[in-house]
């Protein structure tokens, strides 16, 4: 007896083994879901989401009035067009007719007014940009609304690029009014558009698990144009795990990588039968941000030799290659950057002289310097093991410290806790030359993430002011192009390099089309209803 | 003293353990430098919703006081707003803790059989093949990290074999079960998808054997000494003289008391395994608690932080009652009440 | 007189010094008797020297430290480096001997910030078994007791503000319970014995019986879990390292380095393998040394 069940629960065993090892691959849906992944976390509420890959969620589950034109000023989207009055407050916007909503409701003008005081009301996300710009809002009728501005607004079209359209009836359904935050709102439908959308985009939320993944569907009444072959499903997984990665694609269970991978994984990638890299000059910059109120980074000579020392080559070509020189504080990729500014290279005599004129010459080892950096993309590392070891040649001390994101976000709240050094990433928020010298430079962003040179310095935050009440582009653009001359003589930030979006993808059977010129507005460039998916191709391939 | 009063005694002094652990917990993350609100809202947000938010949050009160409404507000259901995910945490806890608890469960399973298995095994005979080769996996798995241990897996069964899932819970063209308990393998066979069961099985596999690997020698080790020695004792050897099947003493007279021992250290065991899965969720991108717990640590989240250790401290003193009341039963001598060390 | 009882005193002397070597010689033999325990006893001897004396070992000392060579990146093992090299230039393998001293500065700082105050308070707590005292110290162990430790330790390390420093105070927040709860099992079962109680009677003070009287008979015991420890911090420093919350760069600390060779897998396996199987060889190491040293030393379980 003994024996015998013995027997029987060894071959069990066995068998299961075989079972769990060998699979059930067969059994295989149908399946059209592009598969893509990203950082995370991912906020899909159009009041709260800003980062790279909310923004791609949101550029997929909602419309806004006008699009990003890579070839010009913006193109009409939910709007068919507007009119721009003569002293440039008011503009009156003229919209499409036959818009449906995921619910299937119309959209209207009132969707739009909705969708403003909801940001404000939130203010969170993209709220800031259009804080104490804008008057009123007037619905004329159900497709005409008008704004009116508090004063000229120069980039006032680009930055409605972040007015994601929420459907007004769909939001206030599902208003929870236990909470009392927003007064009569309740919670201002917070907690439904966590999880859900109440959009037009070309798809809509199947089911999100926050924290983890994001599935969404194509909406079949979209209004605008597709590719024939556009997903039928489109998941964002959180993740940015190399191996997993690497694993996966080769198995065509995924079929877009995220940018952060290392340019080894890339490499490697590639390498992959039918794998192809893509990409694109996303508009965004690695700045090492400058703490200019700590010493001995106050002085304005120790900045400068820090900027001699940087060794530019090696950031593009070891360690991100594929990005670009920067040429000064805007990407060179953003309308009204400024082409001949002055360029540091790397140049030990240089940085010698510079340190020789600065106060603290000679006392440098009692000022060690605290570099900063976030463990989210890996190859910061080696950058800041560059600026490390080039540093001491000169005699200047970096201690390396790897610092959590949300750390990070904490230690730029103040002045005295901001690092000296700290490696970021930065993009505009909307494409033009005002928004990252804003979010960059403007005394009001002290304190963000964005700005942790803490500049302060009156005049370019008049210029700015005044750069973006400049209604006509050109006077705008100068104005600009002088900013960009005086930060650089100031040097609050050494400008590493333009960055570069890129992405390892299955070109054997993914069509995605690239435009020539990227669209400098993060999110934009990966619109999944211009990417096309041939699910035969990939069945066989699997 | 009876059972009864001994479990009662356990789950009073339980209580005040985990008192102990949410004060220790709730000084640590309310010391700390930073607006917890900031943090939560960004820098762009304005100034009044950060002054209603922190209002809100009992953070302009007294730490004293501050402790007592968290204490009030967790008896509501309500253990604060994470950074992370940016709603209520119990949500959180909900929807990744089922994952984990999965993961747990399997390789707890994997630990005890496996263990003793392969301890009961190598006790058969001294210094045979089969016992040195069992001596030398508890050594591998004593001593090799679990985070080491799942890249290994990751690296050989996922990349250069390719045999095996090394994501996630369950692959994507598989029509995934309603949700009932949140486990994906007992809730596909409640609703009778085995092919989704067998793919979560699958999934389960890797990571829960990277997890169980160091409880499983330790069992090994544990089960195999006492095992050796009481095969030695009298008793046993009077069985044998009187002609008893030797397969009748190990399953009958041997089994049970050697198993004291073992079971006594399966709730320290448990107790790393649940530690390590903070590890392990991370490399298999498992969406389980322990990751989402990872997460929040990295992040300093907090509210997350706080519910993350207090969750574990419950799963884990509650493992220990069940231990303590497993080990009276199998060992009447154990004088229940008296505290064993 | 006086000269006879330096004779006696000599001769006692001597005669307990003879009786120790032969002990000692005893001990030996029965510990080199086990093929794995001397294994390790060279292992942990081993990892010792190399951390010592690692600017005189390692190919490139130098690359401990803050030192990029962006001619020589990811090369994979070979003659010119018999481990490779990592994303920035330097030689893994001289990353990898400087990284045992962190392992070991690692255990020797948590063990020695942990063990003397676990021990006082686990002789405190078992000699007034059953009192009050013994109840205050063995509840407040408990709390510490009731989360894993590696868990608490993220969180305060996380909180904190992440660095090696702050990790070792964590990490010996959390293990000077397991000492207590050792001690006070010895402790509380030797209370009762004939010598103990003929210290008290003869009027002994309390410390004298606590160190003198107990701690010695448990000395064997706790000697035996700190060589077993040594293996179980070093795991759980590297753990912390791996999520980020350990040593922060240029220190080569051997999680770090799995954490960040992991992102280059597998085609630069090299980054991930040989600091992974450096951990497993310096806790192997002291793992076989304490197994050793309980058969020697009797100890029952620890």
């Amino acid at each position: 007896m003994i024996m015998f069940s013995k027997k029987f629960i060894g071959l069990l065993l066995v068998f299961s083994l075989l079972m769990l090892i060998v699979g059930s691959p067969a059994i295989m849906a149908e399946d059209s879901r592009l598969r893509a992944t990203f950082s995370w976390p991912t906020e899909i509420d159009p009041a709260v989401g800003s980062d790279y890959s909310s923004s791609t969620a949101l550029t997929n589950l909602y419309d806004t009035l006008v699009y990003p034109d890579p070839d010009g000023p913006m193109k009409p989207h939910l709007a068919r067009n507007w009119e721009i009055s003569d002293d440039n407050l008011s503009y009156i916007f003229y919209l499409e007719e036959d818009v449906k909503f995921h619910d299937g409701s119309k959209f209207t003008a009132q969707d739009v007014k909705f969708s403003f005081e909801r940001l404000m009301a939130v203010g969170e996300g993209f709220a800031y940009i259009f804080e104490g710009r804008i008057d009123e809002i007037n619905v004329i009728d159900d497709y005409t609304i008008e704004f009116t501005l508090e004063e000229p607004f120069g980039p006032f079209l680009s930055t409605l690029t972040r007015l994601y359209i929420v459907s007004k009836n769909q939001v206030m359904d599902n208003i929870n009014h236990d909470a009392d935050t927003y007064g009569e709102y309740g919670d201002y439908g917070r907690d439904w558009l966590m999880v859900n959308d109440a959009g037009t985009g070309a798809y809509q939320v199947v089911e999100f698990d926050v924290g983890h993944r994001l599935l969404m569907e194509r909406f079949d009444e979209y209004f605008a144009e597709m590719h024939p072959q556009a997903p039928g499903e489109f998941e964002m997984i959180g993740t940015t795990e190399a191996v997993t990665i690497r694993t996966e694609m080769n198995r065509r269970d995924l079929d877009i990588s995220d940018m952060w991978q290392t340019s080894q994984a890339f490499a490697s990638l590639k390498e992959i039968e039918g794998i192809e890299l893509v990409g694109w000059p996303d508009g965004g910059q690695l700045y090492l941000m400058l703490n200019t109120t700590a010493p001995p980074l106050d002085c304005v000579h120790v900045r400068r030799a820090l900027a001699y020392v940087f060794d530019y080559d090696v950031a593009i070509n070891q360690i991100f290659p594929g990005s670009q020189r920067a040429r000064g504080p805007v990407a060179q990729v953003i309308p009204g950057w400024n082409p001949d500014l002055y360029r540091f290279e790397k140049n030990y005599e240089r940085a010698q002289e510079e340190l020789q004129q600065s106060e603290y010459h000679g006392q440098f080892s009692d000022y060690p310097i605290e570099y900063a950096w976030t463990d989210e993309v890996p190859d910061l590392e080696r950058l800041a093991l560059m600026l490390q070891a080039e540093a001491s040649v000169v005699g200047l001390n970096l201690e390396i410290v790897r610092t959590p994101w949300m750390s990070m976000i904490d230690q730029a709240a103040q002045p005295e806790t901001t690092p000296h050094i700290a490696s970021v990433f930065v993009n505009p928020h909307y494409p033009e030359a005002g928004s990252i010298l804003e979010s960059k430079y403007h005394s009001s962003t002290t304190g963000t993430w964005e700005q942790m040179e803490w500049l302060q310095n009156e005049e370019i935050d008049n210029m700015i002011e005044d750069a973006l009440k400049t209604v006509d582009l050109e006077a705008r653009v100068d104005i600009y192009q002088e900013i960009q001359e005086i930060i650089v003589e100031l040097s609050p930030s050494i400008f590493a390099l333009d960055n570069f979006e890129q992405h390892a993808y299955q070109a054997e059977y993914i069509d995605w089309p690239q435009p020539d010129n990227p669209i400098p507005a993060i999110g934009y460039n990966f619109d999944v209803r211009f990417i096309g998916l041939d699910t035969e191709l990939r069945a066989e391939m699997r | 003293m009876n059972l009864k009063k001994f479990i009662g005694y356990r789950l009073i002094y339980s209580i005040f353990v985990l008192l102990g652990l949410s004060i220790l917990i709730f000084t640590i993350a309310r010391v700390v430098p930073g607006d917890p609100v900031r943090l939560a809202l960004g820098a762009r947000a304005s100034q009044e919703v950060v002054e209603s938010v922190r209002a809100q949050m009992y953070l302009d009160q007294p730490i004293v006081l501050q402790y007592l409404y968290w204490v009030r507000d967790i008896f509501q259901g309500n253990f604060g707003i994470s950074l992370f995910t940016r709603r209520n945490v119990l949500i959180d806890i909900q929807q990744f803790l089922p994952a984990t608890m999965e993961l747990a469960l399997v390789s707890g399973v994997i630990m005890a059989v496996f263990g003793i298995l392969l301890g009961t095994l190598a006790a058969q005979k001294k210094n045979s093949l089969m016992d040195n080769l069992v001596r030398l996996v508890a050594y591998v798995g004593v001593v090799t990290p679990s985070f080491v241990l799942a890249i290994f897996f990751v690296l050989i069964f996922g990349y250069v074999f390719n045999i095996m899932p090394t994501a996630g819970r369950l692959s994507s063209y598989i029509q995934a079960p309603p949700w009932i308990t949140g486990m994906i393998t007992v809730d596909s066979l409640l609703t009778g998808n085995f092919a989704a069961f067998f793919n979560a099985l699958r999934h389960l596999l890797l990571p829960a054997i990277s997890l169980a690997m160091a409880g499983l020698s330790q069992q090994a080790r544990i089960t195999r000494s006492t095992m050796s020695d009481n095969l030695q004792k009298d008793y046993i050897q009077a069985h044998r003289t009187y002609g008893i099947p030797r397969r009748r003493i190990m399953s009958k007279y041997l089994l049970k008391p050697s198993l004291i021992p073992t079971v006594s250290i399966l709730g320290l065991d448990f107790a790393a395994l649940l530690a390590n899965a903070f590890l392990v969720e991370l490399i298999f991108n498992w969406p389980g608690f322990s990751r989402y717990g990872i997460n929040a640590i990295l992040r300093k989240d907090l509210n997350a932080i706080i519910a993350v250790v207090m969750v574990m401290g419950i799963i884990f003193v509650t493992v220990n009652i069940i231990v303590d009341i497993v080990v009276a039963y199998l060992d009447p001598r154990i004088r229940m009440g008296r505290e064993r060390s | 007189m006086n000269s006879k009882k330096t004779e006696i005193s000599a001769d006692y002397k001597k005669k307990n010094w003879l009786r120790r070597k032969e002990t000692l010689q005893r001990a030996w033999y029965k510990f080199s008797a086990n093929i794995l325990s001397v294994v390790g006893l060279i292992i942990v001897i081993a990892v010792i020297l190399l951390a010592v004396f690692a600017p005189w070992v390692a190919p490139h000392p130098d690359h401990a430290g803050a030192v990029v060579d962006f001619t020589a990146t990811m090369q994979s093992p070979g003659a010119g480096n018999l481990m490779g090299t990592d994303g920035v230039g330097r030689d893994l393998l001289s990353r990898i001997i400087f990284g045992f001293r962190f392992s070991l500065m690692m255990g020797l700082v948590v063990i020695g910030l942990a063990a003397p105050p676990g021990i006082i308070l686990g002789l405190i707590a078992g000699y007034y078994q059953g009192t009050k005292i013994d109840t205050a110290i063995m509840r407040f162990a408990d709390i510490f007791l009731a989360v894993p430790p590696l868990i608490l330790a993220m969180s305060i390390t996380s909180v904190l503000s992440p660095n090696i420093f702050n990790a070792m105070l964590a990490v010996t927040l959390m293990w000077w319970p397991w000492y207590t709860r050792l001690v006070y099992g010895l402790a509380s079962s030797l209370q009762n014995e004939y010598f103990v109680q003929s210290a008290e009677v003869m009027g002994a003070s309390t410390p004298h019986i606590l160190f003198k009287e107990i701690l010695p008979n448990c000395i064997s015991a706790i000697f035996t879990k700190i060589t077993l420890d040594m293996g179980f911090v070093i795991i759980i420093g590297a753990s912390l390292s791996f999520v980020g919350l350990g040593a922060q760069p240029p220190t080569p600390d051997l999680g770090t380095m799995v954490a960040d060779g992991a992102k280059y897998m597998p085609d630069q396996w090299w980054l991930t393998i040989f600091p992974a199987l450096a951990i497993v060889f310096v806790v192997l190491g002291f793992n076989l040394l304490g197994d050793g040293l309980r058969d020697v030393l009797a100890v029952e379980e620890v």
